[in-house]
Parts: C-alpha cells; sequence; structure tokens
C-alpha cells in the first residue's frame, strides 16, 4: 500500500449534505492512476484533502514514506513579468536540467519557452505549469485537468513520456475523458455520487505504455465497467 | 496623458468660472463680490510669479509627505498583509484610524511644532496616508493563488516573491492609488498652510482670503490645479513607464 483512505468525511462548512462519508480507497502501486467521475462529486476535494491542502475533514490518510506531495491543476499561472523559460529554469535545479530539456521536446514547448505565459494558447500554457511540477522533487503528483485544452494526441504522447520517466512516482490523473483515463490510468477511483454521500469504486484500466496495443474489446469493457460504476 | 489630464482640469475650470460669472451678471453683483473677467486678467499678470513660487512650495511639500506616504503604506501594508494577528491588529487599527477625520488633529500638531515646514509635512502626510495604506493593505492581503500556489506547495514562496507577484498583478490598481493619493498630499499641504505655515499657496489663499480678494483665490486655484494635473499626469507616465520595463 502506498496511498489508502479510510471513511473519509468531509462537510463544507454552511451546507447540509456531506460531500462524503466513509469514504475509503486504496492505491498499492506506483504508477498513473485516476480520480474520474462527474463534476461536483468531489474529485478535487478529495486531491486536496491528500496533499494536505483541504482540513477539516474526518477519517485517515495514509501516505505511506510519501512525503513530498503536490496537487497541480489547470488554471494556474506563471508570473507575467519574465519568460516562461526563465521561470522553469529558476524554479529547476541543476541535477535536473537534462530532464528539463527532455520534457520541453517531449511536450512540444521548445519554440515556445521565449515567451510569456500570457503569449501561449491554453494548451500550451497547461503544459508548461504541468512541466514545472514535474521538475521538482515529489512521490505524488495530482494533475487535476492539467492537460486541458491540449490535442488527444498530444495528450498521450505526454502521458507515455510521463510513464517513461517517472516510473516509480504516483500520479493520480483528474480527467472527464472516459476514452483516455481507460486507456492510460492503470487504477481508476470512480466517484459514485448517492444521496448519502460519495463512494468510490476501483476499476482496473488498460495502462497503456509506449511499444505496446491496447485492444479495442478491452478498451470498451473497461469504459462499460467506468459507466457503470459511475 | 498629461495633455488629458491639463485638457480636463481647463474644461472643468473654465465651466466653473463661467457658472461663477453667470451668476454675477444674471444678479448684477458688484466686482468686490465677484471680480469681472478684465479684473481676474491683471490680477493674474500681478500675482503670477508670486504665485508660481508658491505654488511649488507647496507642491514640494505635497511631493515629499507622499513620497513618505508611500514608503510608510508599502512597509505597513507588506507588514500587515499576513493573516497573523499582527496583521489583523494592523489593517483593524488602518481602517479605525481612517474613520477619523485626520484634518482635526491639524491644530494639535500646529500648537506643538508652530508655524514651518515640519507641521505642513506632518499634516500633509498624515492626510494622504491612511487612505493610501487600507488601499495598500487590500492590494498587498489578496492572494493571486492561481499564481501563488506552486511557489506555496513547493515550498518556493518568500514574502518578497509573494510581494513581487502581487505588486505585478495588481501594477494598474497600484498606479491608480498614487496617482489620487498626489491629490490628498496636495490637500493635505495646502490644510497644513492653512493653519500652520507662513508660505505656500494655501497661505497666500489665506491672505486673500481675509482680504476679500476672490480674483486672487481663482488665480491661485488655477495654478493648483494645472501644478497637480502636471504632477499626476507625471506619475500616471511613471507608472506606465515602470509597467512597460517590467513586462517588455
Amino acid at each position: 500500500m502506498i496511498l489508502e483512505g479510510r471513511n473519509i468525511g468531509l462537510r463544507y462548512p454552511n451546507t447540509d449534505n456531506c460531500l462524503f462519508e466513509n469514504l475509503s480507497f486504496k492505491i498499492t502501486e506506483p504508477g498513473f492512476h485516476a480520480l474520474f467521475g462527474a463534476s461536483g462529486v468531489g474529485k478535487t476535494s478529495l486531491a486536496k484533502i491528500i496533499t494536505g491542502d483541504l482540513k477539516g475533514f474526518s477519517g485517515e490518510i495514509k501516505t505511506g514514506d510519501m512525503d513530498d506531495l503536490l496537487y497541480s491543476y489547470n488554471l494556474e499561472r506563471l508570473p507575467g513579468w519574465s519568460s516562461v523559460g526563465n521561470h522553469l529554469a529558476k524554479i529547476t535545479s541543476p541535477s535536473h536540467q537534462d530532464l528539463m530539456d527532455e520534457i520541453i521536446d517531449a511536450f512540444g514547448l521548445r519554440e515556445h519557452i521565449r515567451l510569456r505565459f500570457s503569449e501561449l494558447s491554453l494548451g500550451q500554457q497547461n503544459r508548461i505549469n504541468l512541466i514545472r511540477y514535474l521538475l521538482q522533487d515529489f512521490q505524488l503528483l495530482i494533475m487535476d485537468e492539467s492537460l486541458a485544452n491540449v490535442d488527444e494526441l498530444t495528450r498521450e504522447r505526454i502521458i507515455l513520456k510521463i510513464k517513461d520517466l517517472f516510473p516509480e512516482r504516483l500520479f493520480l490523473y483528474i480527467s472527464h475523458n472516459i476514452i483516455e483515463v481507460s486507456r492510460c490510468c492503470d487504477e481508476i477511483l470512480v466517484f459514485r455520487s448517492l444521496h448519502n454521500g460519495t463512494r468510490t469504486v476501483s476499476v482496473k484500466g488498460q495502462n497503456h505504455k509506449t511499444g505496446q496495443t491496447v485492444e479495442k474489446e478491452d478498451l470498451e469493457l473497461t469504459m462499460l465497467e467506468i459507466m457503470h460504476a459511475s | 496623458m498629461l495633455h488629458r489630464r491639463i485638457s480636463q482640469f481647463l474644461i472643468i475650470y473654465f465651466t466653473g468660472l463661467a457658472i461663477l460669472l453667470s451668476i454675477k451678471y444674471v444678479l448684477n453683483l458688484s466686482d468686490y463680490v465677484i471680480p469681472c473677467p478684465a479684473d481676474i486678467g491683471t490680477t493674474f499678470l500681478q500675482v503670477f510669479p508670486m504665485y508660481s513660487s508658491d505654488v511649488m512650495d507647496t507642491l514640494s511639500v505635497a511631493v515629499i509627505s507622499q513620497v513618505l506616504s508611500i514608503c510608510l503604506a508599502f512597509l505597513v501594508g507588506i507588514i500587515g498583509r499576513r493573516t497573523t494577528w499582527f496583521g489583523s491588529f494592523v489593517k483593524v487599527a488602518a481602517y479605525n484610524i481612517q474613520a477619523y477625520p485626520i484634518v482635526a488633529l491639524a491644530p494639535i500638531i500646529f500648537i506643538l511644532l508652530g508655524d514651518g515646514f515640519l507641521p505642513r509635512l506632518l499634516i500633509a502626510t498624515m492626510i494622504c496616508y491612511f487612505p493610501l495604506l487600507l488601499s495598500v493593505l487590500g492590494i498587498m492581503s489578496q492572494p493571486i493563488t492561481d499564481i501563488e500556489h506552486f511557489y506555496r506547495v513547493t515550498g518556493r514562496m518568500r514574502w518578497q516573491l509573494e510581494v513581487k507577484i502581487r505588486a505585478y498583478e495588481n501594477m494598474n490598481k497600484l498606479t491608480t492609488v498614487i496617482v489620487g493619493s498626489a491629490t490628498l498630499a496636495m490637500a493635505g499641504a495646502i490644510v497644513g498652510e492653512f493653519i500652520a505655515a507662513d508660505s505656500g499657496i494655501g497661505y497666500s489663499i489665506r491672505i486673500a482670503l481675509y482680504q476679500s480678494d476672490l480674483s486672487r483665490i481663482l488665480i491661485a486655484l488655477f495654478m493648483i490645479g494645472i501644478s497637480i494635473s502636471l504632477y499626476q499626469g507625471l506619475l500616471e507616465w511613471s507608472g506606465y513607464l515602470a509597467k512597460k520595463k517590467w513586462t517588455d
């Protein structure tokens, strides 16, 4: 076990209903996993609980020996006074310089690093934001819609690259794209909204990796499982 | 910017003057109550050199007091931006003191310090400082979450970076606040000169008031308006240059 939640309960102040009550989950292996569910079921809240950004919940989160837990989301911005390349250079340790170059190339952003953040498209902005998190020392990175506004092919290429570069790290990917989640993720925690709070069901994804193929029937089966669970 | 400010002032000033002269002619008031345009012109030629010097004197006090207020407001604003007990204390104290008419304290300063440069500077600084502090506190206390999040969760946030992010993101607001505070500093300096000075345009207005010389007062207002418009235009231009330099 590397990440476990036991009987998580959360009620936001001044609301009658619990967002979660006795929500439990377990992720036992590093890799690329997903939180999937409709808007408002509590994916982001759970992500923030895991990283310690949200307090006031009941239950227990066990993170094992993971200390550096990061939460990133797609609306983040970089300061506007300098180019994104300068910002990346400033937050990258010398030992990660090669990694930075490799990720910039893999994410297709080499030509854009001289620009300022506001001069990039939304998809480019999200990719730059994700790069700076990948260049930090972390054991768990939660990517909350971090690849929004990026085209499907580039998204898949990026996810495969992340898996190649960080096989021993744990990723929790929040996305509403059922095909992408089914194809690329290993464990998929599907959030089911019930009248008495949210439950999660774990579905095994296809965990697509570089050099492997995913059978269409297997992918469809996973998608069906997710739809049934949600 | 400068051109717009001066033309706006001229429109307002001459509209006001036109209304005043209309009242004079409609009510058939004597030149003693409201002077005729020729009297105003003659007085202008007479007092222009002296009033120019007075306005420059007052403006210099206003500029120094504004610089002091800005430095102090940023210092306290930066310290008070945090959600600590001290930050809360500074905010509550600033709001409460702001609610009190600072100008009412001016006589105390006059009693303690007498006539001269220092009481003028102190009164102008006090009048300019508190509204400026409230604005700076508001701006510096407001997190720019979508930018700051990364630096916070990765442990890279330093107070200098936090202040830089908030100042950069609110550059237009800060420029507007600083430009607006120039009027307060000027008003403070003039109030100080009404009460506790032997020089400056406020002192000259006080003398004109004792002589019931409306021409001189109108000319003093004209020169105050032109000088403050020029100064504010200069501040706006400086803000524009600072932002341009930061973003280029």
